[in-house]
């Protein structure tokens, strides 16, 4: 067997030891959480994937939103990211704008949250909790968007 | 044993596939991300991440045999940053990593490679803990110690290992670089 031992890093020799000594076992709800996720599929839909903005990906000055952009074949998902109380609130652009009737769901792990998109292609929700979140885009007439998921913390 | 069956199955919507996939790695994945000194519910959060990323890109992942180092890099990486914003980094979200998705965790280490996946075999869990029996103090019970209370700060372990808590880290490092050496002789020998 060709082993590659230049590829361990400090945190991976002290996670074996832990592992191996079996003194901190994974608590019992991160592994229900881990089986929960399954319930999150989207087996048809097209994933919009995270794209560099002009504002430095990322980082957050005190004054200024957090803007992010994820692309699918065709849209673009944009989100402004705020959090004025310690929970999140999200307002949203898709572009171009699909036609009526599409729907926006607004998923955490543990909520969804559903927006009709106005005519002009915008949605908002707040008062999410930090963590997970994924924005699902259903059009009427093709398959569902839904942007990769990303962590938000304020 | 490849996993082609198991991500195929996944696929096809096959619940009780993704609870064995969960069930063979958390213990793993919850070690991984512990290791960057996360507390629990950073690790949690890691961890949550790490099996949203695979439901996400599991369609993309050419070879079935490289489930694990993927779920293992992918784990590392959400650790990190986290890690990252506790030292003062201000993220509203995590950086955008494009190229990640499709290519790091299939391109990093080699199956078996790492550590964290071979202990989840007995055998290699032993053999690590033999070594760790051969060295020197203050590696020895630094080891011990720093396996056994994963929640323990820097002042607490130094204190009890009898040493300036300033020396703790610096002779952490010494004592892995260290182990490091001897498992990779071990390999080295046929």
């Amino acid at each position: 067997m060709t082993r590659h031992p230049t590829t361990i890093d400090d945190e991976s020799l002290i996670a074996a030891l832990r592992l191996a000594s079996g003194s901190d076992p994974v608590p019992a709800q991160v592994t229900a959480a881990a089986r929960a996720v399954f319930g999150l599929r989207l087996p048809d839909a097209d994933t919009a994937r995270p794209v560099v903005t002009s504002v430095p990906q990322g980082v957050r000055s005190a004054e200024e939103p957090g803007l992010l952009r994820f692309v699918a074949a065709g849209l673009t998902v944009e989100l402004e990211v705020t959090s004025p109380d310690g929970l999140v609130d999200l307002a949203g652009q898709i572009s171009p704008c699909p036609g009526a009737g599409t729907l926006v769901e607004i998923r955490t792990p543990h909520l969804t949250e559903s927006r009709p998109l106005s005519p002009t292609g915008q949605f908002a929700v707040t008062g999410l909790p930090p963590g997970w979140f994924s924005v699902v885009c259903h059009r009427p007439d093709s398959f569902p968007v839904v942007t990769s998921w990303t962590r938000i913390r304020p | 044993m490849s996993d082609q069956p198991v991500i195929e199955a996944i696929l096809a919507g096959d619940q009780a596939a993704w609870d064995a996939l969960v069930t063979r790695f958390a213990g793993a994945l919850w070690s991984a991300v512990r290791a960057y000194d996360l507390n629990p519910a950073d690790a949690a959060d890691a961890v949550q991440g790490t099996w949203l990323r695979l439901l996400e890109n599991l369609h993309t992942i050419r070879d079935p045999d490289r489930i694990g180092p993927w779920l293992f890099t992918t784990a590392k990486r959400e650790a990190s940053l986290l890690r990252r914003r506790h030292r003062g980094e201000r993220l509203v979200a995590d950086p955008v990593d494009t190229e990640h998705a499709r290519s790091a965790p299939a391109d990093a280490g080699h199956v078996h490679a790492d550590p964290v996946l071979a202990v989840l075999t007995a055998d290699e869990s032993r053999r690590l803990w033999q070594a760790v029996d051969r060295m020197p103090e203050p590696c020895r019970s630094l080891f011990r110690l720093m396996a056994t209370a994963p929640d323990a700060g820097v002042r607490q372990l130094a204190g009890r290992l009898g040493m300036p808590s300033g020396s703790y880290g610096p002779t952490r490092g010494r004592c892995l670089n260290r182990l490091r050496t001897m498992l990779t002789t071990r390999e080295a020998t046929p």
